[in-house]
């Protein structure tokens, strides 16, 4: 609770502070409070617990707090890894802080007016990110498209929270997990309660962008400023994933009927997400469809549902950290990239190779996206894949398959890097990619320290 | 564990020693891991690694004690003769030493978790090095080559998965990745043809077996020469150490999988693969005159015979494929040695346009011969008790046909070997070669003078894995019932 209170004050004295200063001298301050916020959260250090709010409505179990620091320390860097602007105002970091409150609402949600209430503010601060840049057409149109679409899956969500309401008679997950297992100790589920789970899953996959909910991804996280994609793909995902393994876990006596729907599901989105980044011309168009296919991976840690052995938050945890850590830095290279090159397509990356420091940096970035041993990727797909594999083996075998095709896509920028002979022009890299790729590398070395 | 440190202190240094690296450092370097495990041992460790029962377990039995010996041995040679001078030497220094360090850990990995990862993590520097360093149409080559033994790859974790969720489950209430658990697991005949069959598709892109082939002469011939060597003369040689200890070994119920009952099981298949990749290489090698291209597909012939040889499951096959494979690495890399100095001086690698390279250099023809004598298998070079003991286990082992046509590799191999030699030494002079550098004469020195070490001494390392096969035999027969 406390990290929440930080995060949201912040970003409210950041919107004031912003009035007369650039926005590039309010970034550090911006990580700052949002690393105060992961400490706090890390160290599980409340200081409202005076307030006595009541548990039906939000609670941060232990795990919740490892969430909270997760989704700070992520937006922590997508702040810090990309260059702040020049003009004045912060809008744009107050709005990506308001949104992080939101995310930060979703993990402790206990109630599903309050995880409705999280998406909102999670959401509408994203809807005018993905069209801050006003001259940009295509900005325009993700942001546009991004709205209509969260309208809408937001109110499936509701339309869901509604049935759900009225077959359980309450908001209360902990209450309808008693609702569920009286209902499956039976074997009979009424339509309503079903139909309201089916409609609330939906609205929550929009959200992580699962096939065949996903269309809208691409043309948002291309259109999109870079900072505001990164910020989407990874701050969004984690809020979502939370939300999703609550509800999954809150209905676990029910695992058996919705378990092999979700290993579908995932399946679909990791093969469509990966075949079609193989044929994106565009890198940001392409990270957008492997984040489908990412988001599909994670999805099936909820078949892990009800299984003793495993912690589904646990795996989750780690393949977002190492997912997130990695996805930031990808759309970092590419804006610095394109930046650099005025080019948008993947000969962005030209030259790149020339120099052992920057290329070992980018590197690390795309074997990690695509699971490479020693990097952060394969930590997190080891947990998930080993794990699933008891439950769907099947499944596990058509995400490895999946993995396999994603090496040919990560690996054109690889092509690029290296495509130019020589020319020994000097490049320099933010330092932030060198820290992400320690990280990377850390998390994938010693993947046990990581996982909660 | 000190070999794999050394090597990454080493790959570490010499990328930050960049344009200071001279190739006495580097030789020097390179030599650091294999004498620091003398002096300080392998350095056995069990640490907890993915969680407290998915360990990082290093413990080499004596067949891996072999390929060590191979890897930290060739690597120095490699450094010393493989790498051209110029603005990318430490890079590429770095890189190799890179890759020992996993070669090493693939060697000792004892726990099917760190098999794969050492495995996987070999792949990532050579793939750099073929695909910044090679000639032609490197990305579409290194790709392929990538996207092929990933897919192997993939599939081996698969199957790894699938053992690590049948083993016991031990005291603390988990499954196991160790070596011995997965060993232990019983599969029926049916499973162990999956479990097998992920196994070997890793396995058999790796060394490769005759349908799997695809990528290797394009990449053999256009990475550079010091990838080359390491290829061929050690990774090659993970494929062939992992097609005995992680798939048959692991997988022995598979071997009797029938696809065509009482005619065609999953062993015959292999060894037909074998075969014909034995006598495919061969006739393709006959035909090259790209000499690079040529020495490629004779490794494709080679190493169909010794695939061959471990599937006899005959303590004299097994030996004698342990033998070859390390005679194997230092011949081939010896080979493409040659090959690259050629090419260095005359800028092709045509046979047709060379000739007459004895008159000039005596000492490079004769150093020369060595090898090419050692690869024909002529006796009291190291070739000859390797390919000796294989052939008579094919011969052996029920499939008299198959052994006199795997008999053949030694009559073909004279042919290409006897041709390249000819074109490339002997006949007029066409061009002049200038005289060996200090560094490519101690290489070749040193390789020609392991092909007459090995042929005068192979007991040295028949002895000293014979233990070790006997175990794997054994307890192959009591899982498979294989040895009849």
């Amino acid at each position: 609770m406390s990290a929440l209170l930080i995060v949201f004050l912040g970003a409210i004295a950041l919107l004031f502070a912003g009035i007369n200063r650039p926005e590039k001298a309010l970034k550090w301050p911006a990580v700052g409070i949002l690393l105060l916020a992961a400490a706090t959260a890390f160290a599980n250090w409340d200081w409202v617990s005076w307030l006595e709010l009541p548990d039906t409505m939000m609670a941060y179990s232990s795990m919740d707090q490892m969430y909270v620091a997760l989704i700070c320390l992520v937006a922590a860097l997508a702040i810090a890894v990309f260059e702040g602007l020049e003009s004045l105002g912060s809008d744009r970091l107050g709005l990506m802080m308001l949104s992080l409150s939101g995310g930060i609402m979703i993990i402790g949600q206990e109630n599903l007016v309050m995880l409705f209430l999280g998406i909102e503010v999670l959401s509408i601060p994203l809807y005018v990110l993905a069209g801050s840049d006003k001259r940009n057409l295509f900005g325009n149109e993700a942001a546009i498209k991004y709205f209509l679409m969260g309208a809408f899956s937001t109110a499936i969500l509701l339309l869901g929270s509604a049935f759900l309401y009225g077959s359980t008679g309450t908001l209360v997950l902990s209450t309808m997990t008693n609702k569920a297992s009286m209902y499956a100790h039976f074997g009979v589920y009424p339509p309503m309660l079903t139909a309201g789970l089916i409609l609330l899953g939906i609205g929550l996959l929009f959200k992580i962008s699962a096939v065949p909910f996903h269309f809208w991804a691409p043309d948002v996280y291309e259109g999109s400023p870079a900072r505001s994609t990164a910020f989407m793909a990874t701050v969004v995902k984690i809020a979502g994933f939370s939300a999703l393994a609550r509800v999954a876990l809150a209905f676990e006596p029910m695992v058996l009927w919705f378990q092999s729907s979700v290993a579908i599901i995932a399946v679909l989105s990791i093969l469509l997400g990966n075949l079609l980044a193989l044929v994106q011309s565009s890198p940001k168009r392409m990270l957008a469809y492997s984040s489908i296919a990412h988001a599909g991976y994670m999805m099936l840690a909820l078949t892990l549902v009800g299984q003793a052995a495993f912690s589904v938050e646990s795996i989750l945890f780690l393949y977002l950290a190492s997912y997130s850590l990695a996805s930031i830095a990808a759309f970092a290279w590419v804006e610095w990239a394109s930046e650099r090159s005025g080019k948008v397509d993947f000969s962005m990356f030209q030259g790149l190779g020339q120099n052992p420091w920057v290329s070992v940096n980018l590197v690390l970035v795309f074997l990690s996206l695509a699971g490479i041993p020693l990097t952060a990727g394969f930590a997190g797909k080891y947990y998930l894949f080993s794990a699933a594999f008891e439950i769907a083996p099947w499944a596990v075998g058509l995400a490895l398959l999946g993995s396999f095709l994603s090496i040919a896509y990560y690996f054109r920028a690889f092509q690029q890097a290296w495509s130019q002979q020589e020319n020994q022009e000097s490049i320099s890299i933010p330092v932030g990619f060198a820290v992400i790729s320690a990280l990377i590398l850390l998390v994938g070395c010693a993947p046990m320290w990581f996982l909660p | 564990m000190v070999l794999i440190l050394l090597s990454l202190a080493t790959a570490l240094l010499s990328y930050l020693l960049g344009a200071r690296l001279n190739r006495m450092m580097a030789f020097a370097l390179a030599l650091l891991p294999g004498l620091g495990a003398l002096i300080l041992g392998v350095g056995t460790v069990d640490l907890p690694w993915f969680s407290e029962h998915i360990r990082l377990t290093l413990a080499p039995n004596h067949w891996g004690l072999v390929m060590l010996v191979l890897t930290n041995a060739m690597v120095p040679l490699i450094v010393l003769a493989g790498w051209r001078d110029g603005v990318h030497f430490s890079l590429q220094v770095a890189l190799t030493f890179f890759m020992q360090a996993a070669l090493n850990g693939v060697f000792m990995a004892q726990d099917g978790l760190a098999f794969y990862i050492f495995w996987e993590l070999a792949l990532i520097p050579i793939y750099f090095l073929a695909l910044r360093f090679s000639e032609g149409d490197r990305f579409a080559v290194t790709l392929k080559f990538f996207l092929y033994t990933f897919l192997g790859s993939l599939a081996m974790l698969a199957s790894l998965f699938y053992l690590y969720s049948q083993t016991a489950v031990g005291d603390d209430g988990h499954h196991s990745f160790a070596y011995a658990a997965l060993q232990a697991v019983e599969l029926s005949s049916t499973e162990g043809f999956w479990v097998g069959l992920g196994l070997f598709l890793a396995f058999a892109v790796k060394i490769p077996l005759m349908p799997f082939h695809a990528w290797q002469s394009d990449t053999y011939t256009q990475a550079p020469a010091g990838g080359t060597m390491l290829l061929s003369g050690i990774m090659l040689k993970m494929g062939l150490y992992g097609l005995f200890v992680w798939f048959v070994a692991l997988a022995p119920e598979s071997l009797r999988y029938e696809f065509i009952a009482d005619w065609l099981n999953f062993r015959d298949l292999i060894l037909i693969m074998g075969l014909a990749g034995i006598l495919y290489g061969a006739f393709i090698a006959m035909r090259q005159n790209d000499a690079k291209r040529l020495i490629a597909f004779s490794s494709l012939s080679h190493v169909g015979l010794i695939a061959m040889a471990l599937l006899t499951l005959k303590s004299d096959g097994t030996n004698g494929a342990v033998l070859q494979m390390l005679v194997h690495g230092i011949n081939a890399i010896g080979l493409f040695m040659v090959v690259d100095i050629v090419e260095r001086r005359l800028g092709h690698r045509d046979l047709t346009q060379m000739g007459g390279f004895a008159k000039s250099s005596p000492l490079f023809a004769a150093l020369t011969l060595i090898v090419v004598l050692g690869t024909v298998a002529v006796p009291l070079t190291n070739g000859f008790p390797g390919e000796f003991l294989m052939l008579k286990a094919v011969y052996n082992s029920g499939t008299g046909a198959c052994g006199i046509l795997a008999a053949l590799t030694i009559v073909f191999c004279a042919v290409y070997m006897l041709r390249f030699f000819q074109l490339s030494f002997m006949g007029p002079e066409k061009q002049v070669l200038s005289p060996l550098s200090w560094n490519e004469k101690w290489a070749l020195m040193l390789i020609a003078g392991m092909v007459l070490y090995l042929g005068v001494q192979p007991q040295v390392v028949v002895d000293f894995i014979q233990s070790n096969t006997e175990q794997w035999l054994n307890a192959i027969a009591e899982s498979g019932g294989m040895l009849s």
